[in-house]
């Protein structure tokens, strides 16, 4: 396997005697988008922080290009482009003004590419920032990111003040960042986003990575919601090992949600009872979510 | 109107008071001690009418009426000293709180966007900025009437009610009424900032006028609506036609605030925002040249600023350095040499005073320059920044120099408006000499400033603004030390206090060489902390 672009060994960061990350591992490797989602509060963008070298890690280790994110943090930067969550443009000047020192300051320059961006997302660069929209605000760093000639890409949830064609737009650049081998994260709380672009995803919650794999992976450790018909009746089926929710509709049919893993018993006892339809919807990565973020209220119920 | 454009304006203010109230308590508590506290020691500091004559002396000069406001005639009482040496300094500090306040809260709230979740709801279109006045009427009279109750009890011989009341609330309407200026600028402009200058620009305009007048004839100080305060001839006549005056100022400027608010958009201003340019100068391309492009016409305002009033300051020269024109008697007992050296002699002691003047002034932007390695990263202007190849030295490195930069140059304009103005009107000219020692003088003391300012952004970001206090406390003792017979020790709690009298003296270059290296040290400490510690703060 190729060394990873972005290594994080048991990350963690206190504020004080708050743990804003306890434990943050995973890898991220050339030519891959990696999708970071979690709640509100859960620390990606403290993660993203620390990943910059803005905020100075408290235990673990993280490196960039093999490099340590916060002592090397200038040699890491110099291949490297960041969109935050929030940007915050100097009011008194204008958008083109502030692309091309974003680009300055990143060794680059104004180009094609860049004119190319700016019309592509529609931004008036001669207005001051002052004037601007959260969406045309990330338009601004967005464009400054995209013509950056870098390896490392790092999105901080780009895309939340854009219009569906600016999305659009956005998720046909990182297309191509990947395609041209570069490596990408993006924190999102966009799902469908994510569940189109990503190849792998790292779910954090509470400070920690509870789940890292791809989409594919993941379904494995969900459940698959089935519905089903069958001639002869299903009495035993609640009890079956990983059925669970099950729901008799009004025409006969059932719902149910199955573990991933007792797809294949519960198959093979439906099969027994006379099929009439069968409908196997695999969970999306809202399902996922949904259930993490789930377990999270109980568990702050509890 | 059918439909109440003030609706909620009782709970706004309520409001705004409850959120306010820990800044309004500080604002308060030091004006009321700086005023009352100063009203009580002046009894025993000038009990005797011999001590009086003696500051008289003193403040009648030229020199003192453009910094104080004209001394009337007679003065009998520690009480007429207090009044006219105290009403124009509480008008400026004054000035200061009121601008911060309206602006903040009106201009401010809107910018933010908070004043457009507050306008969504059933609440009236004037509603906020009614709120802001009321909450600025209510800051300014209760202070007014806790000056005047305090100088009851401060029992300063030669007080009476009618003149303690009519102090409390000239100083109170004097306030009120730079509230309603603030509310104009704030309809005017479409940001913060821009409100601020202008707001300052007002404010500089009426301070020199004033001057200007009270130098030459103080009747046209009655032209000017800062040198009302100074007409109120309070223990004198105790005239309260100023304080009617700057009522009836007050409430025309709230509406034309009013009418101005209610005929814009929400956050739009008169002055509107122009368009940019559409790609960065060649001269946009690092920290360094981002915080001259951010920082430019403030830097260029101050400049201008206080090389104009350095001028001003200097085209009093020719009224100050005149002993002839105090005591005619000189001019029968002293050669003419004497009398020019004489006289260059008390011009030297009025630039002296003006130092600290531009220093202090010159150390507002400075200080500020560099509070914005905090302030830029909570607002999440350097976010971006930090993610590209910049190294935090570099970011460090440029906002210290462009500091000292500003700060240098401040300095240097207010010799320059002195030199020329004085040279403009003065008979024998003034040696350059005076302004070397001046620069020489102030310049490393200024620096020990910005380098506490700089350990602070380093290792205790949260307090950045505990330099501003700093700054204040140092320009107390030093402009009223003498006046008050502050203990010697504390001159030595401000980098100032170490310097030798100049320019009447010559500058001490020890002093200047460890001043420096002081400044240094806590420059490179400062990079220490900054290099090591989270750049954002929760």
């Amino acid at each position: 396997m190729t060394t990873p672009t972005l290594h994080i060994n048991h990350l963690q960061k206190n504020f004080g005697k708050f743990q804003a990350l306890k434990d943050i591992t995973f890898d991220i490797y050339p030519g891959e988008v990696f999708g970071f989602i979690g709640p509100n509060g859960a620390g990606k963008s403290t993660t993203i922080r620390t990943l910059l070298g803005i905020l100075k890690a408290s235990g673990g280790q993280a490196t960039i290009f093999g490099k340590d994110v916060f002592k090397d943090a200038v040699a890491i930067h110099s291949r490297l482009a960041y969109v935050p969550g929030d940007v915050y443009l100097w009011p008194n000047l204008s958008g083109g003004e502030i692309i091309d020192l974003f680009l300055k300051l990143a060794h680059n320059k104004h180009t094609e590419k860049t004119d190319q961006l700016i019309k592509a997302f529609q931004l008036d660069p001669t207005k001051k920032a002052r004037t601007y929209s959260k969406g045309n605000r990330q338009k601004v760093a967005l464009i400054a990111a995209f013509s950056t000639e870098a390896d490392f890409y790092i999105f901080d949830e780009p895309t939340s003040g854009l219009d569906p064609l600016n999305e659009e737009i956005f998720q046909q650049e990182v297309l191509k960042l990947k395609a041209a081998g570069k490596a990408v994260l993006l924190s999102s709380h966009i799902l469908s986003e994510v569940e189109k672009m990503c190849d792998r995803i790292g779910i954090i919650r509470q400070g920690k990575i509870v789940e890292t794999g791809t989409l594919q992976e993941m379904r494995h450790l969900t459940r698959t919601v089935v519905k089903v018909q069958t001639v002869e009746p299903t009495p035993e089926i609640a009890a079956l090992v990983g059925v669970h929710n099950v729901e008799v509709n009004q025409n006969g049919s059932m719902t149910l949600a199955v573990d991933s893993e007792h797809l294949d018993s519960l198959m093979e006892y439906l099969s027994k009872k006379q099929i009439l339809s069968l409908q196997a919807t695999p969970p999306t990565l809202e399902d996922l979510f949904l259930r993490y973020y789930d377990s999270e209220v109980q568990t702050n119920e509890q | 109107m059918n439909n109440n454009q003030f609706q909620m304006t009782g709970f706004l203010t309520r409001f705004t008071l409850k959120k306010d109230r820990l800044k309004l308590l500080v604002w308060a508590v030091v004006l009321i001690s700086l005023f009352v506290g100063v009203a009580s020691k002046f009894t025993s500091l000038y009990g005797n009418q011999q001590a009086i004559d003696e500051i008289i002396k003193t403040l009648k000069t030229p020199a003192m009426v453009s910094l104080f406001g004209k001394m009337p005639k007679d003065v009998f009482t520690s009480a007429d000293v207090f009044a006219a040496e105290m009403t124009v300094f509480m008008a400026i500090i004054s000035c200061i709180m009121n601008y911060y306040f309206v602006i903040r809260n009106t201009r401010g709230e809107e910018e933010s966007g908070i004043l457009e979740m507050i306008q969504a709801h059933s609440v009236g279109r004037l509603a906020n900025l009614s709120a802001t006045i009321i909450e600025s009427f209510i800051l300014n009279f209760g202070i007014g009437l806790i000056y005047a109750l305090g100088l009851q009890f401060a029992n300063l011989s030669g007080t009476d009610l009618n003149g303690n009341f009519l102090l409390g609330f000239g100083l109170a309407s004097c306030g009120f009424m730079f509230a309603s200026i603030a509310a104009v600028v704030s309809q005017l402009s479409d940001n913060t900032r821009s409100a601020t200058t202008l707001a300052y620009l007002v404010f500089g305009i009426m301070y020199i006028a004033r001057m200007i007048t009270d130098v030459t004839d103080s009747h046209y100080t009655w032209f000017v609506p800062l040198g009302w305060v100074e007409k109120l001839s309070t223990y004198q006549q105790n005239n309260w036609l100023p304080v009617i005056l700057m009522l009836i100022l007050s409430v025309i400027l709230v509406l034309i605030a009013f009418y101005l608010n209610s005929h814009r958009d929400l956050g739009s201003g008169l002055i509107a925002t122009k368009p940019g340019r559409a790609s960065a100068s060649p001269l946009l391309h690092d920290p360094l040249t981002l915080f001259w492009r951010l920082n430019r016409v403030s830097i260029l305002v101050w400049f201008f600023g206080i090389l104009i009033l350095g001028m001003t300051y200097g085209s009093i020269f020719n009224t100050i350095g005149d002993i002839v024109k105090t005591n005619p008697m000189f001019k029968q007992l002293l050669s003419t040499s004497a009398i020019d050296n004489a006289n260059l002699l008390i011009v030297k002691q009025f630039i002296g005073m003006l130092m600290i003047v531009f220093a202090v002034l010159a150390l507002i932007p400075g200080i500020s320059l560099i509070n914005y390695l905090k302030k830029g990263e909570d607002k999440g202007y350097l976010e971006i920044i930090h993610a590209t190849p910049t190294s935090r030295l570099k970011l460090y490195g440029s906002m210290i120099f462009i500091s000292v930069i500003t700060v240098t140059i401040i300095l240097f304009a207010g010799n320059l408006g002195l030199y020329l103005g004085g040279n403009a009107v003065m008979k024998q000219n003034l040696p350059l000499e005076i302004f070397q020692r001046n620069l020489l003088g102030y310049w490393p003391a200024t620096m020990i400033f910005l380098g506490i300012s700089a350990c602070l952004v380093g290792w205790l970001p949260k307090l950045i603004s505990l330099n501003f206090g700093y700054l204040i406390i140092s320009f107390f003792i030093q402009y009223f030390g003498k006046l008050l017979k502050l203990p010697d020790w504390t001159e030595k709690l401000t980098p100032f206090g170490y310097l030798a009298k100049v320019p009447v003296k010559d500058f001490n270059p020890t002093t200047f060489w460890f001043q420096l290296a002081l400044a240094l040290i806590l420059i490179v400490i400062g990079y220490v902390g900054y290099r090591r510690r989270d750049l954002v703060i929760n």
